[in-house]
C-alpha cells in the first residue's frame, strides 16, 4: 500500500509544484501601470471642465440646474424643483463632489507627482500646466462648498496616505490657492519642454501663464474686501510687469475648452438640449428684461427669438404654469447650443472688469475704471464677433462698482458658476422681486453654498463636523460664506 | 382619473410640448374653452391632464382628428402577454457488469409575459462507465448546451411608471396601422421626425416598436466535460484521477438605436457586439481509505490534490453610427465612433486536502477536514492558506438508549469550521485604465480610483454550528434546530473612502464581519387514516443578523449601494443594511413640517430604515390519498425596509389612483407648520392649512430627491406554490409496457396574501447580493400555472 500512497504523492506533488508562474500570471493584462501626462491630461481636462459647464446627466448638472437658474440667466418651463425653485437632488452635491476629486482632480495630482522634478518623467510644463488646473478646480469647488479638504486631499495613494482628509477653512484655502498660483509661473515656459493632449491651449503655455495670472487676479480681487492688504499686494504685483506676469488682455488668449463635433467630445448643452433634445429651459425674464432695456444686442447670442423678440419668463414658476412658456419664451442662443460650442473658463471680458473693480475699490492705480469697463464690455461683445452699439455706453451710465458687477454677469452668461460666486459675494447684480406666483424652497433664499456629500457623512465625518464648523454656519444652502460682503 | 400632459389639459400636437397652431387651435378651444393656454403638453411623460370625461381631444393615433378621451381600465392585461415555459426531456439509459450508459436529451423553450421577448435551452447529455478489470474502472461525462435568445432585452415595468395614463398599449402594438395618421413633429429648416408612433416622443420610444426592432440576442455555446479514473487498490484502498473543464462562449449582439430624426436632429443606427469566453479546468486525484476497523468503528478517510485553472475573455465593440442601417456588421461603421474594449483574466488554485471520519456503531462520528491552497491572486507570501474543520454529531437515543415512545429518536450535532477565500485577480498593483479618446483621436488614460493592495491576505471565514434534530411520537412529529455564527476575518472587500482621497474605495482585508441566525423546522403529520389518507405539515422559521464588528484602518462604515444619493450601510457595530438618506423636517412629536404648503426637506442625511427583515418563515401542507396528492406552501417575510422609486415616481407623475385626489380644488399636506417662535428659540407648530396644486404636493414623492417619502416595509404573506399531482397505478399499466405515469398541476408565486404596500409586490431586489433593498420599475413577478407529464418505461 505504500507505495501507491507513494505514487499518489508523486501525482500531487507534480500538480502542486508550479507556484513559480504565479506573480508573473497576476500581472494585470489589461492595464498599464505607468502612463505619459498626455494622456491623463486630456481626460482630467475634459472632465473636469465639462462638469463645470453642463453637465450632462440629469439632477448633478451644476451649472444648467443650478447657476444658470439661480444667477436668472434661465428660467425652467418644467421640473421647476430640480434647481430652478432653489431645491436640488443630492446628485447634485454627490456626484460633483466625487466627480471634481476622482475624474479631475486625482488626475492632475498624479500629473504633478511624475512630471515633479523628483517625479518619474519631469517635465516642468506638465506640472505648471496641472498645478494651474488643481488650482481652478479646487476655487471652484471651494466657492460652492467653502472649506473643503485641500491640505490633506489627494493623498490616498502617497507614501503616507491619507484616507479621511481634514478640512480647511475657505480662507486657508485661498491662501494655498494664491500660492500655488505665484510658485506655477516657476514652472510655466514657453521655451520649455513641450507637451501634448492639451485640448485646451494645444500647448501654447504662454496661454496658461495668462490664465494663470488672471486666475490669481479672480482669487485675490474675490477676497479683497476680507484680506486688503495681500489682495492688493497681489494685484499690484501682478499689473507692475506684464512680461513677468502676463494676463488674459484679448478673446484669442480665452481660457475655453473647444468642443468638437465628434461624440462624445460634444458641448455639454448641445449633448442635453440636442442630442438628448431636452427643451427643458427657456430665457429667464431677468436676463431677458435686463437686456431688452440696454437694447444689449448680445441677446440675439444668448436667446433665440420668438416672434422676433427676446423674452423670458420668471424662475421658480409651479409646472402646471412654467409650461405654459415653453413656447412664448426665448430658447436658449445657438451659439451655445452647437456641437462645437466652447466651455468657457475666464476670458479678457472678465479680466478687465475684475480691474475696473480693482481700481474703484483703490486696489489698483495702473489705469481707470471706465478704461477697462469699457475694455470689458467691448471684449465681451466681440467674444460673440458682435461691436458695441454706438448708444451702448450712453445707456449704461457711469462706471459704478455696481454698473461693474452688472455688467460682469451679463458677460458671464453661461459662465454660470463664477457669477453665482460674484452674486454671493457682492450682491450684485440687484435681482427683482419673486413673481408672486413663484414658489421656492430654502425659505426663499438663494442657494448660498452647496451642502455637503451624503458621502462625507458616511466616511469621513469628524472631519466633516470640523469643516462645516469652520464655515461658521449649518450646512444647508443659507450659510453664506468666507468672501461674501455682505 | 386624468390624462396624460400636465396643467389639466391633455393633447396630443406631435409627441413634444410646444404651441398649439393651425387647425387644431378650433378643435383645441372646444375642448379647453377660450382662455386656456395654446400649449400641448404631450412632452411631458406625466399625468396631470384632463380629467378622462369623454370630451374630445387629438390622441397620437388619431392624427388631425379629435376622439373621446376615456379611461383605459385594460391596460395592464393590454401590455403583458402571458408567458409560456415548455420543458421536454428524454432519457436512455442501460447497463451490465461490463459498464453503464446513459444518455439524454432535453429543450427548453420559453415566451416572455413581454412580447418578442423568448430564451431556449438544448442540452445533450451522456454519461458512461466502463469496467476493464473488476479493479479499474473508468467513467465519462459530457454535457452540450446551447441557449439563446432573439431578444432577452426586456426585464422592467417602467411604462407604468411614466406613461399617460389615457393611452391604449393594445393600439401602441398595432404601432403600424397609425403611422399614416400619426403627426410627427417638423420644424422648418429641419428633417421631419420619424419615430415609430408612439404616445411621446421627448423621452420614451414604443415599446413594442423597441422589442421588434432593437432586440438584444445572444447565442451561448457550453461544453461540460470529464474523465474519472477509478483504481480499487485493495478492498478498502482506492485511487480517483480526474479531469475535467468547463468552456462556454457567449456572443451578443444587442441593437440600440435605429437611424431616425428626433426633434429635428438625426441619430444613427447603433448596436454592440460582445463575445465572452470562458473556461474553467479542474484536475484532481484523491486517495481514498473506507474500512470497518473492530466491531464498532468504521473510518473513511480521503488525501487527495486539485489543480484548478481559470480564463476569462471578453471582446466588446460598440458602434457609434452604421453607415447602412439595419445590417450589423463591425465593419459597416464609422470607426472614429466606435468604441472598443476587451479583457482578459487568468488565475489558478492549487490545493492539498485530507479529511478523516470516524463512526462508532453508526451513532458517533467525528468528521475532521484540512486543506491548503496556493492562488494566483494573492501576493507571494500570502498565497499559501490553511483551513481545517471539526465536527462532531451524536445519536443521543442510541447512544443513551432511550426507548421512549415520545421522544423516538434524537441527534446533535456540533461544527467548527473555516473557509479560506483568495482574491479577484490583478488587485495587487497601481493602475490607469483607458477613458476613451477627445475628438475621436486624443487617447484618454486616467488612474484608477480604486487603491489597490499589495499586502493582500487570504480572508477566512471561522463559523461554528449547533444543531438538533428531534422525532417525537414514531416519525409524527420531527423538530429541526439550528444555530449559526459565522466570523469573516480579512474579508476582502472594495471599501470606499473619501473621494478628498482622489479615490473612490480600497482594496481591502476588511476587518471583521458577523454573520448570525437561527433556523427552526417543525414537520409533522397531524392526520393519517387507515384508509391512506395522509395530511403533513412544516413550518419553518429563520432570522439572519449581519453585522460589522470592526473595518480596517480606522474607517466606520461600509457603503453596501449607493442609489440616487441613498446609501444601504453598514456602520461598525450598528445594524447592517441601514438606509441612510434624505428625509423631511419634523416636528419634536414626529409630524413633518410644512412650509408654503410643502414639505420642508432635510440638507443633510439621516438613518431613514434597515434592510434586514426580523424573520422569514414558511407553511407547508400537504394531502396525499393513494396517487393524489395536493400540496400548499405560504412564504411569509416580516419587516426589512426598501427603497422603492418606481411607486414614488408614479406618485409624482400622477399615474397612481391616490394622486386623483384634490386636483381640482387643491390639497393639504398632512403635518403642521410653524407659526411663531418661543423666547427660547423654539418653535410654535399649529396644524399645516395652506392648500396647494395636488402635483407640487404629490411631486415630494420624488425619490431622487426626498428619500424618506419612498421607504416601504417589505413584509409580505404570499401562497408561493400550490401542486396538485396524481400517479396512475402501476397494475393498470403494465400491458402498455409502461412503468409509471405521473401527471401534475403547479402554480406558483399564486397570491400575496398580505403586504403593505399597496402597489407592487414587495419581493422585490434590483441589485441582489449584498445590495438589496431597491426597487424601480422592475418586471412584475408573475404568477404561473405549469402542467408536468412523466412516462417512465
Amino acid at each position: 500500500m505504500k507505495k501507491y500512497i507513494l505514487l499518489s504523492l508523486a501525482l500531487i506533488f507534480t500538480a502542486t509544484s508550479c507556484t513559480s508562474e504565479f506573480d508573473e500570471m497576476n500581472v494585470d493584462p489589461n492595464n498599464p501601470t505607468k502612463i505619459s501626462a498626455q494622456y491623463l491630461l486630456p481626460y482630467a481636462l475634459e472632465r473636469s471642465i465639462d462638469r463645470y459647464w453642463g453637465g450632462r446627466t440629469r439632477f448633478e448638472r451644476l451649472n444648467l440646474d443650478g447657476a444658470m437658474l439661480w444667477m436668472q440667466y434661465l428660467s425652467r418651463n418644467i421640473y421647476s424643483n430640480e434647481g430652478d425653485n432653489y431645491g436640488i437632488s443630492p446628485a447634485m452635491q454627490n456626484n460633483n463632489w466625487q466627480g471634481f476629486f476622482n475624474d479631475g482632480l486625482v488626475n492632475f495630482q498624479r500629473i504633478i507627482t511624475e512630471s515633479g522634478p523628483e517625479g518619474t518623467t519631469p517635465n516642468a510644463n506638465y506640472e505648471g500646466v496641472a498645478l494651474v488646473m488643481r488650482s481652478w478646480l479646487f476655487s471652484v469647488m471651494t466657492d460652492m462648498w467653502g472649506a473643503i479638504p485641500y491640505n490633506e486631499a489627494l493623498k490616498g495613494t502617497s507614501a503616507e496616505p491619507n484616507y479621511s482628509p481634514a478640512y480647511d477653512s475657505q480662507e486657508k484655502v485661498y491662501e494655498g490657492l494664491l500660492n500655488d498660483l505665484k510658485k506655477k509661473k516657476k514652472k510655466l515656459n514657453p521655451a520649455g519642454p513641450a507637451i501634448l493632449g492639451d485640448i485646451v491651449h494645444n500647448g501654447n503655455i504662454m496661454r496658461w501663464k495668462r490664465f494663470a495670472n488672471s486666475l490669481r487676479l479672480r482669487l485675490a480681487n474675490r477676497q479683497a474686501a476680507k484680506k486688503p492688504a495681500e489682495s492688493r499686494a497681489i494685484m499690484r504685483e501682478i499689473l507692475s510687469d506684464p512680461v513677468k506676469y502676463p494676463i488674459i488682455t484679448a478673446n484669442a488668449d480665452n481660457t475655453v475648452l473647444r468642443s468638437t463635433s465628434v461624440l462624445p467630445s460634444n458641448n455639454e448643452w448641445h449633448q442635453v438640449l440636442i442630442q438628448e433634445s431636452r427643451t427643458d429651459w427657456n430665457i429667464s425674464s431677468t436676463l431677458a428684461d435686463k437686456m431688452n432695456s440696454l437694447n444689449d444686442t448680445r441677446i440675439t447670442v444668448y436667446a433665440t427669438p420668438v416672434g422676433g423678440k427676446y423674452v423670458g419668463h420668471a424662475n421658480g414658476l409651479p409646472d402646471a404654469i412654467a409650461t405654459t412658456y415653453l413656447a412664448t419664451s426665448s430658447g436658449v442662443g445657438t451659439a451655445f447650443t452647437r456641437i462645437d460650442a466652447p466651455s468657457v473658463l475666464m476670458t479678457a471680458s472678465e479680466v478687465n472688469l475684475i480691474l475696473a473693480e480693482a481700481v474703484l475699490d483703490g486696489d489698483i492705480t495702473t489705469g481707470t475704471a471706465k478704461g477697462y469697463f469699457e475694455a470689458g464690455i467691448t471684449a465681451s461683445f466681440e467674444q460673440y464677433g458682435l461691436t458695441v452699439p454706438a448708444t451702448y455706453f450712453a445707456t449704461v451710465g457711469e462706471v459704478t462698482r455696481e454698473k461693474v458687477l452688472e455688467q460682469k454677469w451679463l458677460a458671464l452668461y453661461g459662465v454660470g458658476i463664477e457669477a453665482w460666486t460674484e452674486y454671493r459675494r457682492t450682491g450684485f447684480p440687484v435681482l427683482p422681486a419673486k413673481d408672486p406666483r413663484a414658489v421656492f424652497e430654502n425659505d426663499g433664499v438663494l442657494p448660498t453654498r452647496l451642502p455637503y456629500p451624503g458621502s462625507e457623512y458616511s466616511l469621513n465625518k469628524a472631519s466633516l463636523d470640523k469643516g462645516i464648523a469652520l464655515n461658521g454656519g449649518a450646512d444647508n444652502m443659507k450659510t453664506k460664506l468666507w468672501w461674501a460682503e455682505k | 382619473m386624468y390624462g396624460g400632459g400636465n396643467g389639466y389639459r391633455t393633447w396630443y400636437s406631435d409627441g413634444w410640448s410646444g404651441a398649439i397652431t393651425g387647425d387644431a387651435i378650433p378643435q383645441y378651444r372646444a375642448a379647453y374653452g377660450p382662455t386656456a393656454p395654446l400649449f400641448g403638453t404631450d412632452g411631458t411623460d406625466e399625468s396631470w391632464g384632463a380629467p378622462l370625461d369623454g370630451r374630445l381631444v387629438r390622441h397620437w393615433w388619431s392624427g388631425t382628428q379629435v376622439a373621446p378621451l376615456t379611461p383605459q381600465p385594460n391596460n395592464w392585461e393590454e401590455y403583458w402577454e402571458t408567458g409560456q415555459t415548455r420543458t421536454n426531456n428524454v432519457a436512455l439509459s442501460g447497463g451490465n457488469d461490463k459498464g453503464n450508459f446513459r444518455l439524454s436529451i432535453g429543450r427548453m423553450g420559453q415566451e416572455g409575459i413581454m412580447r418578442s421577448n423568448d430564451f431556449y435551452r438544448n442540452n445533450f447529455k451522456l454519461n458512461t462507465g466502463y469496467n476493464f478489470t473488476p479493479k479499474l474502472n473508468v467513467t465519462l461525462s459530457a454535457e452540450y448546451i446551447k441557449s439563446g435568445s432573439k431578444n432577452r432585452g426586456y426585464q422592467e415595468g417602467q411604462q407604468f411608471i411614466w406613461s399617460h395614463r389615457h393611452v391604449s398599449w393594445e393600439q401602441h402594438k398595432n404601432y403600424e396601422d397609425y403611422t399614416a395618421t400619426h403627426i410627427q413633429r417638423a420644424l422648418p429648416g429641419r428633417l421631419p421626425d420619424s419615430d415609430p408612433p408612439n404616445w411621446q416622443h421627448t423621452f420614451f420610444t414604443n415599446p413594442f416598436y423597441i422589442n421588434d426592432k432593437l432586440p438584444l440576442g445572444n447565442t451561448k455555446d457550453r461544453l461540460v466535460g470529464n474523465i474519472a479514473l477509478n483504481y480499487k487498490i485493495t478492498p478498502y484502498l482506492s485511487l480517483m484521477a480526474r479531469s475535467g473543464t468547463d468552456y462556454w462562449s457567449d456572443t451578443r449582439i444587442n441593437i440600440i438605436n435605429f437611424e431616425r430624426v428626433r426633434n429635428g436632429n438625426r441619430t444613427p443606427g447603433q448596436y454592440s457586439e460582445e463575445v465572452l469566453r470562458a473556461q474553467e479546468t479542474n484536475s484532481d486525484a484523491i486517495l481514498t481509505f473506507n474500512k470497518t476497523v473492530a466491531k464498532d468503528f468504521s473510518i473513511t478517510s480521503q488525501f487527495g490534490g486539485i489543480l484548478r485553472q481559470n480564463y476569462y475573455k471578453r471582446n466588446f465593440t460598440r458602434v457609434g453610427e452604421l453607415v447602412v442601417d439595419g445590417l450589423y456588421n463591425l465593419s459597416n461603421s464609422v470607426p472614429s465612433l466606435n468604441t472598443v474594449e476587451s479583457r482578459i483574466e487568468k488565475t489558478e488554485m492549487q490545493s492539498l486536502f485530507g479529511t478523516f471520519q470516524v463512526g462508532w456503531r453508526n451513532a458517533l462520528f467525528l468528521d475532521l477536514t484540512a486543506r491548503n491552497d496556493w492562488s494566483s491572486t494573492l501576493p507571494a507570501d500570502a498565497r499559501s492558506y490553511f483551513y481545517p474543520s471539526a465536527s462532531v454529531s451524536a445519536v443521543f437515543t442510541d447512544l443513551l438508549n432511550i426507548q421512549s415512545s415520545i421522544l423516538t429518536f434524537g441527534k446533535v450535532r456540533a461544527s467548527w469550521a473555516q473557509v479560506g477565500n483568495d482574491a479577484r485577480p490583478y488587485q495587487l498593483n497601481q493602475v490607469y485604465r483607458s477613458g476613451g479618446a477627445w475628438n475621436g483621436s486624443t487617447p484618454q488614460y486616467f488612474e484608477n480610483v480604486t487603491i489597490p493592495n499589495s499586502g493582500l491576505k487570504p480572508e477566512i471565514t471561522t463559523g461554528i454550528e449547533f444543531g438538533m434534530d428531534l422525532r417525537f411520537l414514531r416519525g409524527k412529529v420531527g423538530l429541526d434546530l439550528t444555530y449559526y455564527n459565522q466570523t469573516s476575518r480579512n474579508q476582502i472587500l472594495g471599501v470606499e473612502i473619501s473621494k478628498a482621497s482622489g479615490y473612490n474605495n480600497r482594496i481591502l482585508n476588511a476587518g471583521e464581519i458577523e454573520n448570525k441566525g437561527l433556523e427552526i423546522v417543525l414537520s409533522g403529520t397531524p392526520f393519517k387514516a387507515a384508509n391512506g389518507f395522509t395530511w403533513d405539515v412544516a413550518v419553518n422559521y429563520a432570522r439572519n443578523r449581519n453585522k460589522v464588528i470592526a473595518l480596517a484602518d480606522g474607517l466606520s462604515t461600509l457603503i453596501l449601494h449607493q442609489q440616487r444619493g441613498l446609501n444601504s450601510e453598514a456602520r461598525v457595530g450598528e445594524a447592517y443594511g441601514t438606509l441612510f438618506g434624505i428625509g423631511f423636517e419634523r416636528s419634536p412629536d414626529g409630524q413633518i413640517i410644512y412650509s408654503n404648503g410643502l414639505p420642508v426637506v432635510s440638507t443633510t442625511p439621516r438613518i431613514l430604515g434597515n434592510i434586514q427583515p426580523k424573520w422569514t418563515g414558511g407553511l407547508s401542507n400537504t394531502f396525499t390519498y393513494k396517487g393524489v396528492s395536493l400540496s400548499a406552501l405560504v412564504d411569509v417575510r416580516i419587516g426589512g425596509d426598501f427603497f422603492d422609486e418606481g411607486t414614488g415616481t408614479a406618485r409624482w407623475t400622477g399615474q397612481y389612483e391616490e394622486t386623483a385626489v384634490g386636483r381640482e380644488e387643491g390639497i393639504i399636506g398632512k403635518g403642521v407648520k410653524v407659526v411663531s417662535t418661543n423666547p427660547d428659540g423654539s418653535a410654535v407648530y399649529a396644524p399645516n392649512d395652506i392648500i396647494v396644486a395636488a402635483n407640487q404636493l404629490y411631486g415630494y414623492n420624488n425619490p431622487r430627491r426626498y428619500h424618506e417619502a419612498v421607504i416601504y416595509d417589505g413584509s409580505y404573506v404570499k401562497l408561493r406554490e400550490m401542486t396538485l399531482g396524481y400517479s396512475i397505478p402501476e397494475a393498470l399499466l403494465k400491458k402498455y409496457m409502461i412503468r409509471t405515469v405521473k401527471f401534475s398541476v403547479v402554480g406558483r408565486n399564486l397570491a400575496i396574501l398580505f403586504s403593505n404596500h399597496t402597489h407592487i409586490d414587495p419581493e422585490v431586489d434590483r441589485f441582489g447580493g449584498n445590495r438589496q433593498g431597491f426597487a424601480y420599475g422592475e418586471l412584475p413577478n408573475s404568477r404561473s400555472l405549469g402542467f408536468n407529464l412523466t412516462f417512465g418505461f
